[in-house]
């Protein structure tokens, strides 16, 4: 008749479920959900896009902007960017009631204005990235507004001054 | 062959695989093969096609050998070959034997070992379908690609890309068995454990006389999208989701892999901490098996209270990880989340809860009288049975083989902690639970032990590269056994990868278990091997399409449908 402990077992936990929407979920301090973007903090690096595992995060160049796109339908909610990021722009929510009956309210857009180069006037980097760039590496000022095809070309030229045949 | 020598050897350590490497250098001295170091604790034996079988025959009877898997290779690009890798793992020496022998690319034949090694049966099979590698001297069926793929289409061939779907080609329902007696289906998509998977079983009255398994429902084509698409650094997620309970051991095992294949030196806590979320993965893993078993008995008082307990180490592991499944903390060179003292407080709160509330309940459940009759006797597998299918974790240790990863392969932390490997002999369905219900508490103590004794330091080494060209393998004892991961590095990506589930090694050894046994103890007896099908099927390029599985038994399932 030991099996009849079983009462005894069912008395003491009680009830254990929860009327979860009504009441707070189930999760804990630690629990990884959505991740949002500050706007003001991203610099449009791309170093989230390219260590995504699932590629939710994209990145697009466009004419003057650069797009970065999360879409949260692709997530796997790892936190690999947010430890990635440069600037801290990412943070991890604990949001995690994301369903939804458009596909649109998955995306999360982010545009960034790109600068043109000096010399050639295509657009390449972010302005905020330069910025970024020119805090950090001092001296950077005199050559972050030129592409890396030009300043290759730029390079060039100088060492060819230094040796005096510019002619060629 | 267990003398003195072997018993105080350090498993898995350069001297076990010098020892091994002097006695296969003896006993194969006869045949025309070289033997080679590879990295970590394996040795590669190369031999020609023709004496394949008699290097089998004195690998796996007389060093006494199990199975561990066989892959085949496409490396046509390399030497105009193609490669089978059959790798045996030398418990007593915790060493693999891989066997590489090679069928040139306008001579794509093996010869089979499966008579001599019965748990090759399958991989052979795999990669005959996979990558039209033929194997000779056995009888041959399609095990892994659908019935309606084409038969000159290999997915895992280098010059086949990722993501091809052919056009579904019209055959003849392929019938499985000759047997005229009534087959009674279970499947295709499991009643209690909620996964795809197929038996039929033939009977003569109530009782069964055989079963036919027809499986592999759920290809994702994740080896092909390893080998293809992703990078180093992605693949820890994707093995993650190979299986949606023991997810960790996957990725764990594929880091561990290219960890030794590089040569990374992983820092201590990382390792300490790995292993104590695989432990917590083994302690939800059982639990969610109890509950289920219970569920099938029909004792659904028990199912429900397993499972409030479980929810408490679900929370555990989310607020350890971040997640409650798919936790994301590995990375090739360490983990990514650290643990502090508060955090350690908690595990132990935790565990102090599940430890007082299992026993109470477990006390309670066995002594349900119908519970106990149901589990004894029923579904028994031998020892000899055991040995021959190679089979792993507790079915195997339910069957008196004293087996287990975490003590024949030391990895990891485990050579830190002591603990017991709980070994029953009478190989029923009884004996697979006590195992798994010891190993609840086991994994307890185990927890107890790493936190008590982790080290401080670094969690993750962040620079390192990975040479072309290394075969390496990892071995991790999941819940449900041991888990192998083979891989081949290439440039940015793996060249191959190969999963190894351990419910793959442990299905064949069903037909056995469920022969001469009641029909109504079939479910038990499928659920008490703890199958996990998405494990099983993980390997080939496409999904197969709803419902076409053998078109004969199709029909079968329509006409039983139809009569109830």
């Amino acid at each position: 008749m030991k099996f009849l402990k079983l009462f005894v077992v069912a008395k003491k936990a009680g009830t254990v479920t929860r009327k979860y929407p009504f009441e707070e979920p189930l999760i804990t301090e630690e629990f990884r959900g959505e991740i949002k973007i500050d706007p003001e903090k991203c610099i449009g690096c791309g170093a989230c896009t390219l260590i995504c595992p699932p590629n939710a995060l994209t990145m697009r160049d466009e004419g003057n902007v650069r797009l970065i796109r999360y879409f949260v339908g692709r997530c796997i909610f790892c936190g690999m960017c947010a430890e990635v990021c440069p600037t801290n722009a990412i943070a991890i929510t604990k949001e995690f009631e994301l369903a939804t009956l458009d596909t649109d309210d998955l995306l999360r857009d982010l545009l960034h204005k790109r600068v043109k180069c000096r010399i050639c006037g295509r657009p390449f980097l972010t302005t905020k990235l330069i910025k970024y760039a020119n805090k950090d590496i001092p001296g950077s000022d005199n050559y972050a507004d030129v592409c890396p095809e030009c300043r290759s070309k730029l390079s060039i030229k100088n060492i060819l001054k230094y040796r005096g045949d510019l002619d060629v | 062959m267990k003398n003195n020598d072997v018993k105080t050897l350090a498993k898995g350590s350069d001297k076990a695989v010098d020892m091994v490497l002097k006695l296969l250098k003896e006993k194969l001295s006869k045949y025309n093969v070289r033997i080679s170091r590879a990295v970590a604790n394996n040795l590669i034996v190369d031999v020609s096609r023709r004496h394949l079988r008699d290097v089998a025959k004195i690998v796996h009877n007389e060093l006494g050998a199990y199975v561990r898997t066989c892959v085949g290779c496409d490396e046509r690009n390399k030497n105009g070959c193609f490669a089978v890798y059959y790798i045996f793992g030398l418990d007593d020496y915790g060493v693999n034997v891989i066997v590489r022998t090679l069928a040139p690319a306008n001579d794509v034949k093996v010869p089979s070992i499966a008579d001599i090694a019965p748990g090759a049966d399958w991989c052979e099979l795999e990669f005959r379908d996979l990558l039209g590698i033929d194997v000779t001297g056995r009888p041959v069926y399609r095990l892994i690609l659908p019935e309606d793929w084409p038969d000159d289409l290999h997915p895992l061939r280098k010059d086949v890309p990722y993501g091809v779907r052919p056009p579904p080609v019209k055959r003849e329902g392929v019938t499985l068995t000759e047997l005229e007696s009534p087959g009674i289906p279970v499947g295709p998509y499991h009643p209690a454990l909620h996964e795809p998977e197929y038996f039929e079983l033939y009977v003569e009255g109530e009782t069964i006389i055989d079963v036919r398994y027809r499986g592999f429902h759920i290809h994702r084509g994740i080896e092909k999208l390893g080998e293809s698409k992703l990078t180093y650094k992605q693949i820890p997620f994707i093995a993650e989701r190979i299986c949606g309970i023991c997810g960790f051991c996957h990725s764990t095992c594929y880091v561990m892999a290219v960890e030794k294949a590089a040569k990374i030196e992983v820092p201590e806590r990382a390792e300490f901490i790995r292993a104590m979320v695989l432990e917590i993965e083994r302690i939800h893993s059982h639990l969610l098996w109890l509950g289920v078993a219970c569920h099938l008995l029909g004792y659904d008082a028990g199912f429900m209270h397993t499972w409030r307990i479980r929810e408490a180490i679900m929370k555990l592991a989310e607020y350890l990880t971040g997640s409650r499944k798919t936790y994301g903390i590995n990375i090739i060179g360490g983990v990514r989340k650290d643990i502090n003292k508060e955090k350690i407080q908690n595990v132990l709160r935790t565990l102090n809860y599940i430890e007082r509330e299992v026993k109470e309940l477990i006390d309670v459940m066995l002594s349900v009288p119908e519970v106990k009759r149901r589990l004894t006797g029923t579904g028994i597998l031998t020892k000899g049975e055991a040995r021959k299918l190679s089979v792993v974790g507790p079915v195997a240790r339910a069957s008196g083989l004293n087996r287990d990863v975490r003590k024949d392969y030391p990895y990891l932390a485990y050579k830190y902690v002591s603990f017991k490997v709980p070994v029953y002999t009478e190989g029923d369905n009884l004996s697979r639970t006590l195992v798994r219900v010891e190993e609840i508490f086991e994994s307890i103590s185990i927890i107890r032990q790493l936190l008590d004794r982790l080290p401080g330091g670094d969690i993750k080494v962040e620079k390192y590269e990975i040479e072309s060209d290394k075969v390496s393998t990892a071995a991790v004892e999941a819940p449900r056994g041991e888990d192998i991961h083979f891989l081949i590095t290439g440039k940015g990506r793996p060249y191959r990868w190969k999963v190894r589930a351990p419910t793959y090694q442990n299905i064949p050894a069903l037909r056995p278990m469920l022969r001469e046994q009641l029909l109504a103890d079939a479910p038990i007896t499928i659920a008490s091997i703890d199958p996990c099908f998405s494990c099983t099927d993980r390997v080939i390029i496409i999904e197969i399409r709803n419902g076409k599985i053998v078109n004969a038994k199709r029909i079968n399932i329509v006409r039983l449908s139809r009569k109830r």
